[in-house]
């Protein structure tokens, strides 16, 4: 493989797949992010950058919950209905969502990914639609895939098809729903 | 009555209560598991080293429930470490003590709203002295330390039918 640099990638992943776009801002801590609308072909982009462009080790996998009242900084500004509040109590802050900031119903699963040899780092951000998210698993590319995405199914609920043991990793069994979303809403057990 | 030492030719011996003789036993060597949670537990560290040195009270961090006699609950306690800790505590040989260390293990502290952290481990185990504190210093760890030494030396072992009445089932009463 020859010599590739971030402009180069950007040239290559444009001629290939034009639903491809570099994020705003593109560069956050040296790593090069990627934006791919919903319906892309997950598997093939990732798939190229492993085969084609050398991005040959998984940093990690997450993903990111962008419902709801955040700010600008990305401060949750309507928060959940607390569970734990006394009975007539009511929450101390009133916060409400920032008119200013646009707010979107959807998931974004983030992947980082490192070429060692020319020491460049990428993240490809696929948005994903709140009602059914589901993508395909990468536990074929990288074998580390298999608990990143069962943490991801675990906090988000975001369903990988093709992973061999999709199930519960973090939280205990009687925790019903997927904690890190933003419209989770707890249900009281035995150690509250 | 506390000690009462005679001289006798010869030498000396001393009178006093089994009660007495044996709180007096039990509160000099509080043997604590090696237990820690969250944050809480480098200042159990730091109260154990040098500095404050813990030794010349008697506390010496054993690595077995078995040989224990106290369990600092120093951090914050998750729902899936809730029944490890039970555990933990039936293993632990009578009498024995719960020091619940820092307002996480209090009550939930800073994660009161939080999914996964239990809201004090006195939801789980019964405790005996609570510490204040977010982390309290190694000097409030040495003042429950004491606290527990008072509280054992109130309590009379040979009235009562187990070691420490019922901790078991739950009981704070003595």
């Amino acid at each position: 493989m020859t010599e590739i640099s971030v402009s180069g990638i950007v040239e290559i992943i444009k001629k290939r797949y034009p639903s491809i776009t570099v994020a705003e801002p593109s560069l956050i801590k040296g790593v090069t992010s990627f934006k791919a609308s919903s319906g892309t072909d997950y598997l093939g982009v990732i798939r190229a950058f492993k085969e084609d462009l050398g991005f040959e080790y998984l940093d990690f996998l997450t993903a990111v919950d962008w419902k709801g009242a955040v700010d600008a900084r990305g401060y949750i500004m309507d928060p959940n209905p607390n569970p734990f509040l006394p009975e007539g109590a009511v929450e101390q802050s009133e916060v409400k969502a920032n008119p200013n900031f646009q707010y979107r119903d959807h998931f974004e699963v983030v992947v980082v990914l490192s070429n060692w040899k020319e020491k460049l780092k990428a993240a490809v951000r696929i948005e994903l639609t709140r009602g059914n998210p589901r993508l395909p698993s990468l536990y074929d590319l990288w074998k580390t895939a298999d608990w990143q995405e069962r943490e991801t199914f675990d906090l988000l609920g975001i369903e990988f098809e093709g992973h061999p043991n999709l199930k519960k990793i973090l939280t205990p069994d009687f925790i019903q729903g997927h904690p890190l979303r933003k419209d989770y809403v707890h249900v009281k057990d035995q150690y509250d | 009555m506390a000690v009462r030492i005679e001289r006798v030719p010869g030498g000396e011996f001393a009178l006093t209560t089994a009660d007495f003789f044996i709180n007096w036993a039990r509160e000099s060597a509080l043997w604590p598991l090696t237990f820690g949670l969250a944050c809480c537990a480098i200042e159990m560290m730091g109260a154990y080293a040098s500095r404050f040195d813990f030794d010349r009270m008697g506390v010496i961090p054993r690595p077995s429930p078995r040989q224990a006699d106290v369990m600092i609950i120093a951090g914050t306690v998750v729902k899936k470490m809730a029944e490890p800790i039970r555990l933990i505590y039936a293993q632990m040989p009578e009498p024995k003590f719960v020091i619940s260390m820092g307002s996480c293990a209090n009550c939930g502290g800073p994660y009161y709203d939080s999914y996964s952290v239990v809201k004090g481990v006195d939801k789980i185990i019964p405790v005996d002295i609570y510490i204040a504190g977010c982390p309290p210093r190694p000097e409030a760890l040495q003042f429950a330390i004491t606290k527990l030494q008072e509280k054992i030396g109130r309590s009379s072992p040979t009235r009562s039918a187990l070691a420490t009445p019922y901790q078991e089932k739950g009981s704070r009463v003595w």
